[in-house]
């Protein structure tokens, strides 16, 4: 007997495209979410230019009885300049492909580009950050190198300076319910972390580190938010600026050092110029050449950014504690 | 030129030093040549031309120039050739030299001011770049390791050796023993990209008082571990944890008006990591103290001068033969200015320096031993750069 199997008559079409997409690991773009979001004007110059007046000093002696005026005083400001500049990026699409691809080339391409783009915004927010605001090294945790690993103390700290400097929180704080497991959330800044610090903060929890499931309700938490200590919620993301090998202790053994940023409003400000942000440009194979054979797809965009309150900034600088999963 | 192809051209006078030339795309083909060399007398190892093409290693070029008999050979260069680069991303660092790893890794370290590393080999830097160092530990609680962390700009006085602008002579430092036998750790590296946005945050090494001359009484003399990139009429503000002394700098607190921060300006910038500063403090400070303990490392944090605004207007004083409107610069050494590839912007602005394109070293060949690529202080060096539409295989 012959049996008729896939040997002796195999399918005609031996693939089919599943019919979704799979997902781009892409991380969680904390940068931008944090800046203050302002607009240059069309025509305005190469460079934005940010005022902020200075505090006058309090009149706290008396005026007594002399009938003389106290002396002027006189009014001041502070100016920030950010000069502006351009990015853009984009692929080179022979029509072939277009022709013969079954699966929208020009559809997918676009949205990677869009996803660049944003990816890029928040990348050079990130490292700006890092040239721009000053450090604190954490001191609080135990593992010998310079900076440690996170301790309490290092949060609680960074929140007073910041506290001291009369820095705005972000975030209101929750009230306490009766829920099993939960604790009240105080107002609170922004620390923007790496998703590799988790196992860190996990150690933490139960000394006054609360995961954002242990918010009496976590309506308000966002996306990317780990949870909260003292007065700092914690987003973390793995875009997060590390720089690897950075530390070492008197074993000789290497650490990464994590730039933690903590801050409040205003602090960080991104700056677009007339609705130039964002610009997703399609080109016909057209316009290529004499026989028309390559589309363009190409984003391209203006940003600046400033610290327009460095007094609310704050680099918290750290190692790990735990060692890192692959 | 075919349709999507970069082409680009251009000249420079050598400084002797790499030069990096700033393109709008990273090519795949260099090639340059010296006109000053190809019109003078034959030399025993100048180099007259030079060319390299991705998939060659980076660093390396294939070169043209004399031999000792003298006549023009071709010759291969293996490191300080031709490389390309693209300056986006902060963090990014070149190799680690780790001592007691290899012997050739090996590095000392003088307890001095300025402090001087001897390398076991050629450390491949030029005055200008910036390291860090880690673990510098002679035991576990001697050495120099307050110096872990800090960039430092170096200043390279040999192949194997340069300086780092750090008072290392302080009774707390031990110097760092370049014995592999003894057991000491520690790591330095060099920071590929340390200028990718300035003005910035910036670690301070010295603070001197007034002196009525070279600082005017008022003022006071900032230096700092590697470039500053401030200019005159900066604004800034002063982080200087309490161990370091000085702290009455500090941006806050500030007593008569609570909550708001004082700052001072940069009165005029002396070079590329000393600026004078004016400050309402500038009376009345306590001294500076480079001279940490050992003991106070874990957790130690560095004094900082941070670029805060400016009090600039926007005008740019014009001299002639000067660019009517020049763009921000860098200094990453010396008093020498790199302009950023920006348009022109408000001196003291905050500015993206990010760049791309490709460098030619200093290296020598592997027959041309004693040979400069980029040729002597003063040749004109032309030079093309390309990026192709088609490489086989890419």
């Amino acid at each position: 007997m012959t049996i008729t199997n896939t040997s002796n008559l195999g399918p005609m079409i031996l693939q089919s495209l599943a019919p979704a997409m799979l997902y781009v690991p892409t991380p969680t773009m904390n940068y931008i979410t944090v800046a203050d979001k302002v607009a240059m004007p069309a025509n305005g110059g190469t460079t934005c230019r940010f005022m902020r007046p200075r505090a006058l000093t309090p009149p706290t002696v008396q005026l007594g009885n002399s009938g003389i005026d106290p002396p002027a005083q006189i009014p001041q400001r502070d100016i920030i300049d950010a000069q502006m500049a351009f990015f853009g990026t984009g692929c080179i699409i022979n029509e072939q492909v277009i022709l013969q691809d079954q699966e929208g080339v020009l559809a997918w391409v676009s949205e990677r580009l869009a996803v660049a783009m944003r990816q890029a915004e928040d990348l050079i927010l990130r490292d700006y950050i890092v040239s721009a605001a000053s450090q604190i090294n954490a001191g609080g945790g135990s593992n010998g190198f310079n900076p440690t690993n996170l301790g309490l103390t290092d949060f609680s700290l960074v929140a007073t300076t910041l506290d001291t400097n009369n820095a705005y929180k972000f975030m209101s704080g929750i009230e306490g319910m009766d829920r099993f497991g939960t604790g009240p959330i105080r107002s609170a800044y922004f620390m923007l972390s790496s998703t590799e610090l988790q196992s860190d903060f996990d150690a933490l929890v139960g000394q006054g580190v609360l995961n954002n499931w242990n918010y009496p309700t976590n309506a308000s938490a966002l996306p990317s938010e780990w949870g909260s200590v003292y007065n700092l919620r914690i987003l973390t993301s793995s875009e997060a600026p590390v720089a690897r090998n950075a530390a070492m202790n008197n074993l000789g053994v290497f650490n990464d050092v994590y730039y933690n940023t903590v801050l409040g409003k205003q602090a960080l400000t991104h700056i677009s110029q007339d609705g130039y942000s964002m610009n997703l440009i399609y080109r016909d194979p057209y316009y290529s050449g004499m026989l028309a054979q390559n589309a363009t797809l190409a984003v391209k965009f203006a940003q600046s950014q400033a610290l327009t309150q460095d007094t609310a900034i704050r680099n918290l600088l750290s190692t790990r504690l735990s060692n890192l999963g692959v | 030129m075919a349709e999507y192809s970069r082409l680009a051209r251009g000249s420079f006078t050598s400084t002797g030093a790499a030069q990096v030339i700033n393109l709008p795309f990273v090519p795949d083909y260099v090639d340059f040549f010296n006109y000053s060399k190809a019109n003078s007398a034959a030399t025993s190892q100048n180099v007259i031309s030079g060319k390299w093409q991705y998939p060659m290693a980076q660093g390396s070029a294939v070169i043209e120039g004399y031999n000792a008999t003298p006549a023009l050979i071709y010759d291969t260069v293996t490191s300080g050739g031709i490389s390309t680069f693209s300056a986006g991303q902060m963090l990014q660092y070149g190799p680690v030299y780790k001592h007691n790893s290899v012997a050739s890794a090996d590095f000392s370290i003088t307890a001095a001011n300025p402090a001087v590393v001897t390398t076991a080999t050629a450390h491949g830097l030029k005055s200008g770049d910036v390291v860090i160092f880690e673990g510098l530990y002679q035991t576990a609680t001697t050495g120099m390791a307050q110096m872990d962390g800090i960039p430092f700009t170096v200043t390279v006085t040999s192949t194997t050796q340069f300086s780092v602008p750090w008072d290392a002579s302080g009774s707390n430092y031990t110097a760092f023993n370049s014995a592999t036998s003894t057991g000491n750790i520690g790591a330095w590296k060099q920071v590929l990209y340390p200028y990718l946005y300035f003005p910035g945050t910036t670690f301070i090494s010295a603070i001197t008082a007034p002196n009525g001359t070279t600082i005017p009484n008022g003022s006071i003399q900032i230096d700092t571990t590697d470039a500053h990139n401030f200019v005159p009429g900066q604004e800034v503000a002063f982080r200087i944890p309490s161990q370091w002394g000085s702290v009455e700098l500090n941006s806050l607190p500030n007593i008569p008006t609570p909550g708001s921060p004082i700052y001072g300006y940069v009165d005029s910038v002396t070079d590329y990591n000393t600026v004078i500063v004016r400050t309402p403090f500038a009376a009345a400070f306590t001294a500076f103290n480079a001279n940490q303990t050992i003991a106070s490392i874990p957790g130690l944090s560095y004094p900082q001068i941070v670029a805060v605004g400016d009090v600039n207007t926007g005008g740019v004083q014009i001299s002639s033969g000067s660019a009517l409107y020049p763009p921000p610069y860098f200094v990453p050494i010396g008093t020498t200015r790199f302009n950023t590839i920006n348009g022109p912007a408000i001196q003291g602005a905050f500015v993206n320096n990010t760049s791309q394109g490709f460098i030619i070293g200093a290296g020598a060949g592997t027959v041309l031993t004693t040979a400069d690529m980029v040729g002597a202080s003063g040749n004109i060096i032309y030079w093309r750069a390309i990026l192709h539409d088609m490489g086989l295989p890419f």
